[in-house]
């Protein structure tokens, strides 16, 4: 647990490089604005300013890096928000009811849900890092393909909180997405359905696809109207509001703790990272709450649930970077890329030798979670004005943005035409009401559900009974097996109170008539 | 049609859709079966390709309307509500000619970003979906068009490491 000695080292290391704190605010501002463009990625953004960390000392270094990393992290809800593109795959899930809040002119509420859930549960995630991250580094160090596979099963079973009017629609457009992430060659080398195209030797690239899948549902219907948002009292921007939704996040204390413990330990997993973890968090949240129905219509614990996840999943990535020296994920590496370059190796020697700093660094990821609070209601209120400039500006800039950035997650024309492809798949499945976030899903996760079922596979030698001998992945489907049992109980009973309720109220009316004709 | 002394119509965009689906994933069992019948090749492709067949036997159905159901369905959309998980389509003939409009212009851009350059692309597509989205004033046209083209392609120059081909920028 907590080294009290190292602590008080790391609190006057904190104090004593106070000229480091200087790039809390630059950090998170290149964070926030590189992720709220279409395709840019957390991990790219992190990757321009890389060479600029070169020239500062160690900690202003890995304080401007982290800041970047915790401004990005937030950055990609406002454009999932406002206009329905996830700045990255890590923002999907907050699409769901942050655009439906959008669309009801609550954006700066949303906006607003969306900001405190990101600062409370980054800063949970690195409280509760500081305290376990020893013992956390050997749990990860046990996780197999066989748990891997739980966890994408675990998010596949977001499909069931898609609410599609045609279940058999909604099922297909999951398998079709699977098979589409499948494309390509896989782990065990095998190349499938490519048509001789280079390009897709590593699968279709998610990104593209994701946001012309969206793209065609949501821009270009755009482009008959004269703003984004009809009415013209919705398109005010608030920091009335916006401070009203970050305080209406305090009313959801367990979407916010249930979304940060899925989003630390998903996010702790090397390779698998807060885009599942979001979606995760959305399908648990929605499964276990009393008004589920009104998820995917706009109902803040949608957009608290999957920001908090993506929030705290920094902590845990983090977690397995500073105590194993592995990469979580893109933005994790290019921090290892950092240490590196100031000749610091992270892993279980960096820990024992360099607790000071450890500390010191999860203490300040702490601080720059409470700075994005007020440069985050800045960033907001500037953002927020699209809503407030007409579509005829506003969409074709947006649509080269959105081009570019898939030109950015390729680098060449297969991204942008990858967006073509998926805009017109997107439009036909629209117009035929087949849930596209389903297809999402799918591609998002057929790639790692293919490769660690695989694996699963090869480790069991076809065993089914192997899962015995992993007691993680037993734990995992077990929850999801008691989560899934507990919500269809949590709704027979409700049903049946419902119904008896009904009942009653029939019994006292056909009363009130007896007395009337007595 | 008639089936059973019962009318029914055919939605052949629907029809067309579960056929391309079926098609495309048939093609993908047969082409993934081809390079290989080995498990660690088909061990997810097979079965969720198979389900996934199954889904478009099951859904062939709902693309044959009977003609009296028809009838009583605009009674029943008007009471569905918006959810934003299943967006709806425009229905009005100028928004769907918009619509069509602004995505031709976007498969034109994207084709046409290698063969004329970005910048002339990104200028023309953003002029284009202007003019679309009602906007007539030339002077704006032109301006607006070219500020987006140099913001963009200056701007992504610096943030991204792939050469972007231009021809005057």
């Amino acid at each position: 647990m907590l080294d009290f000695s190292a602590f008080q080292d790391a609190l006057g290391l904190m104090f004593t490089s106070a000229g480091s704190w200087g790039w809390i605010v630059p950090g998170l501002i290149v964070g926030l604005v590189f992720s709220a463009i279409p395709g840019v990625s957390i991990t790219m953004a992190m990757a321009i300013v890389l060479p600029m960390s070169l020239y500062m000392d160690f900690f202003s270094a890995i304080v401007f890096l982290t800041s970047v990393y915790t401004g990005a992290g937030y950055g990609g809800s406002v454009p999932a928000i406002l206009m329905n593109i996830p700045g990255s795959p890590s923002s999907f899930a907050t699409t769901f009811d942050g655009y439906a809040m959008s669309k009801k002119g609550q954006h700066n509420e949303a906006l607003g849900y969306a900001l405190f859930a990101s600062t409370i549960c980054g800063i949970l995630g690195y409280v509760l890092l500081l305290l376990v991250i020893e013992p956390m580094a050997n749990i990860v160090l046990r996780i197999g393909p066989v748990e891997m596979f739980a966890v994408a099963v675990w998010g596949m079973l977001l499909l069931g909180s898609l609410g599609s009017k045609y279940l058999t629609r909604g099922l297909l457009a999951a398998a079709f997405g699977i098979l589409l992430g499948t494309v390509g060659m896989n782990t065990a080398g095998f190349v499938r359905g490519t048509m001789g195209i280079p390009t897709l030797l590593d699968g279709i690239p998610p990104i593209p696809a994701m946001i012309g899948l969206l793209a065609a549902g949501q821009l270009l219907t755009l482009a008959g109207k004269d703003y984004i948002l009809d009415a013209e009292e919705a398109r005010e921007v608030s920091v009335r509001k916006i401070l009203k939704g970050c305080w209406g996040t305090m009313k959801y204390p367990g979407v916010l703790i249930r979304g940060s413990i899925i989003g630390i330990i998903i996010g702790a997993v090397p390779g698998v990272g807060s885009s599942i973890g979001n979606l995760i968090a959305y399908a648990e949240t929605k499964r276990t709450s009393k008004d589920s129905a009104s998820f995917g219509k706009g109902n803040p614990k949608g957009v608290i649930a999957a920001e908090s996840a993506v929030a705290s999943a920094e902590g845990g990535s983090m977690a397995t970077m500073l105590a194993l020296g592995i990469p979580g994920g893109g933005a994790t590496a290019i921090l290892i890329a950092a240490f590196m370059m100031h000749n610091i190796v992270p892993g279980p020697s960096f820990i024992e030798n360099q607790k000071p700093m450890v500390y010191a660094i999860i203490l300040n990821n702490i601080v720059q979670a409470l700075v994005l609070l007020v440069v985050g209601i800045g960033f907001i209120y500037v953002a927020s004005s699209v809503v407030k400039v007409r579509t005829r500006y506003i969409l074709p800039a947006i649509l080269v943005i959105a081009t570019l950035g898939t030109y950015a997650v390729t680098g060449e024309t297969a991204g942008p035409i990858t967006l073509f492809v998926f805009a017109l798949l997107g439009f036909a499945l629209v117009r035929y009401e087949y849930p596209i976030a389903a297809v999402v899903v799918g591609i998002l996760l057929g790639r790692m559900l293919e490769t660690e079922f695989l694996r699963s596979y090869q480790l069991s030698g076809g065993n089914p009974l192997y899962i015995f001998q992993r007691p993680a992945a037993m734990a995992i489907f077990g929850v999801m097996l008691i989560s899934l049992f507990m919500t269809a109980w949590g709704k027979r009973k409700q049903a049946k109170q419902e119904a008896e309720e009904e009942a009653a109220m029939e019994a006292l009316h056909q009363q009130e008539l007896a007395g009337r004709k007595s | 049609m008639r089936i059973n002394g019962h009318s029914y119509t055919i939605d052949y965009g629907h029809l067309a859709l579960v056929g391309l689906i079926g098609g495309a994933t048939l093609w993908y069992l047969f082409d993934a079966r081809a390079v290989s019948t080995s498990i660690n090749n088909i061990l997810l492709v097979q079965p969720t390709a198979i389900f996934a067949l199954l889904m478009c036997l099951l859904i062939l159905p709902q693309c044959f309307h009977r003609v009296a159901d028809e009838m009583a369905a605009p009674a029943k959309a008007k009471q569905d509500e918006y959810d934003p998980l299943m967006p709806k389509l425009p229905t009005e003939r100028s928004d769907v000619i918009r619509m069509g409009g602004l995505g031709a212009a976007l498969g034109v851009f994207v084709f046409a970003l290698d063969i004329v350059g970005f910048d002339i692309a990104i200028f023309f597509f953003t002029a284009a979906s202007m003019a679309i989205c009602g906007e007539r004033r030339p002077a704006r046209l032109v301006l607006y068009s070219l500020a987006v083209t140099i913001c963009t392609v200056y701007g992504f120059r610096a943030l991204i490491p792939f050469p972007m081909a231009t021809t005057i920028l």
